[in-house]
Formats: structure tokens, C-alpha cells, sequence
């Protein structure tokens, strides 16, 4: 499937994003999630999940909530609370919340601006930062940064 | 469907030879020749089973919906998957077949549904071992083949 109808698919989820927004950058690998990605970890599925079938940095309460997510970032380096600017010398990520104020996404800032998420169990894709709004992650709800590494 | 020209002759001749008045034994090895054409013909294999059809459209129905979902818990939770959590220990055999096939977030379920964990806790997260240690565990309980 070209990206163009993939993006069209999609568009009940992600109203706001268009393929010009967005672009596709590595295909579907269900070994990692957004979470994961995110925290630079390609190997394993993030999720504080109750039944403990996810990995959840050790110490950190396996609870769906904004806190347990920034602390997780935290353990990262990731404690700063800032804006969505592009920064020299600063790496920062962005958490997405739902309407109900649990955590549903997490996206990194690239050198450019624009953000790399991984979408579930599917592709990575780079995108503006409100392109992923809507139904289905919600909106950003904070952006952390660290010192670039 | 299929058919075979040596049973088909088989089976009419004894039927022919039982229709005029040959032993019980004839006739009821042209009954069971009959019920081995016929399942010649249409193999169990290929028989529509409701069970298998309705976990296979939940579990198009289930990956559809969460496709794009991080959340394990969502994805967990979603009304396809409990569905098929609620089909109960039948549904062992086709989760762990669709593992095999197509991998796939069954985790929960298969620990739901067997009360058993297989992973070991470092392993947590990692799918590629997590549906090693599952599949490895189905074929131990003769569940799903090697």
C-alpha cells in the first residue's frame, strides 16, 4: 500500500494527518512500541498493563497515569518541562494523553522539528506534532527535554 | 471436491452385489466403504467449523480496532478480545495457532485463559521471546504443533 492510501486509511483515527505532514520511515515491527521508541528502545514493548505483559522500567508503579509516564521518561534523563521548539542541544519527547487523562502515545523530537513515532504495533512515520491528534491518541499533554546526548 | 475412481468403483460393485441378496458382512463393508468416500470426498479438514469461524472474525474484528494502539491494557480490553477470552479454554489451540501464523499481542489472553505464564519476568515485553516461551508451551500441552 503506498503511503497516500495508507494516510487515507487512517484518517478516521488521525484526522488531522496528510501525507504531507507526515512520512512513512521504517515499516511495520511489532517488537516495539511508541513508548519504547520514544526512550530509544527498539526491543521491547513499554506499558505499565496490570497483568505485567509489557515492560515497565523496574520501580516505577505500573499505573496508566501522566505521572508514571514522565517518571518513566524521567529514569531517561527526560526531566524537563518545556515547549514544542526545536532546540540545539536539547532532546525532548512528547506524551499524548486521551480525554479521560490516561497516556496513549509518545513521540521524539528530531533535529528538525518535526517528531518520530512509532504507531502501535505498526510503521514508524516522522511527522508535524499536531498531525497525530484526534480520536485515537488524543493531544499532547507535556513535553519533556534533556541535554542531547 | 474431491473424488477417487477406485473407491467409487469399489463401492458400487459392493453395493451392486449386496443389493441382490449378498452377506451382513458385504453390506456393511459397502456402508463403510460409502462413509470412507465420502470423507475421501469432503476431509473433516475442510469443514466449516462455527468456533474457528467466529474466533477468526474476532480476531479480524480485534485487529482492526487496536492496530494502532500502544496500550497493552487497550488493546486487552477490547471487546473482540474478551470475546475471545470468553471462548475459554477452546480457544487455546486457534490463539496459539494465530500466534504462530501471524504473532500478534494473544499474551494476555493466553495467560488469562490458562492461568499460566510461561515468560519468565526479564523476558517481559520482548515479543519475539514472549511467543517463543508461549508457542514452546502450546506445543508441550500438545496444543499447537512444533
Amino acid at each position: 500500500m503506498m503511503f497516500q492510501d495508507l494516510v487515507r486509511a487512517m484518517q478516521s483515527k488521525f484526522p488531522q494527518l496528510t501525507a504531507a505532514n507526515s512520512r512513512p520511515t521504517s515499516p511495520y515491527d511489532e517488537g516495539y512500541n511508541c513508548i519504547a521508541w520514544a526512550a530509544g528502545d527498539t526491543d521491547f514493548w513499554w506499558w505499565p498493563d496490570p497483568m505485567g505483559q509489557a515492560y515497565w522500567p523496574p520501580g516505577l508503579p505500573r499505573e496508566e497515569t501522566l505521572d508514571a509516564f514522565v517518571r518513566a521518561y524521567g529514569l531517561q534523563g527526560y526531566t524537563e518541562r518545556c515547549d514544542a521548539s526545536a532546540e540545539m542541544g536539547r532532546q525532548k519527547v512528547a506524551v499524548y494523553t486521551a480525554r479521560n487523562g490516561k497516556p496513549t502515545h509518545a513521540a521524539r523530537q528530531l533535529s528538525d522539528g518535526w517528531w518520530a513515532s512509532k504507531l502501535g504495533p505498526h510503521i514508524d512515520i516522522e511527522h508535524e506534532l499536531g498531525a497525530l491528534d484526534g480520536p485515537e491518541y488524543g493531544t499532547v499533554a507535556v513535553i519533556l527535554a534533556r541535554p542531547a546526548k | 471436491m474431491r473424488s477417487n475412481p477406485a473407491i467409487g468403483v469399489a463401492e458400487n460393485l459392493l453395493f451392486a452385489v449386496s443389493a441382490i441378496g449378498a452377506s451382513s458382512q458385504s453390506v456393511n463393508l459397502a456402508t463403510q466403504l460409502r462413509h470412507v468416500s465420502a470423507h475421501y470426498s469432503f476431509p473433516a479438514s475442510s469443514r466449516r467449523d462455527p468456533r474457528r469461524d467466529r474466533f477468526r472474525s474476532l480476531a479480524q474484528q480485534w485487529r482492526s480496532e487496536t492496530q494502532w494502539l500502544s496500550s497493552t491494557t487497550e488493546v486487552a480490553m477490547n471487546p473482540a478480545y474478551q470475546a475471545i477470552i470468553g471462548m475459554g479454554a477452546e480457544a487455546l489451540p486457534m490463539i496459539l495457532e494465530d500466534l504462530r501464523q501471524n504473532s500478534g499481542h494473544w499474551y494476555w489472553a493466553l495467560k488469562a485463559i490458562s492461568n499460566e505464564d510461561p515468560v519468565v519476568p526479564r523476558d517481559r515485553g520482548s515479543i519475539k521471546k514472549m511467543r517463543g516461551a508461549w508457542l514452546r508451551w502450546g506445543e508441550t500441552k500438545g496444543l499447537v504443533r512444533a
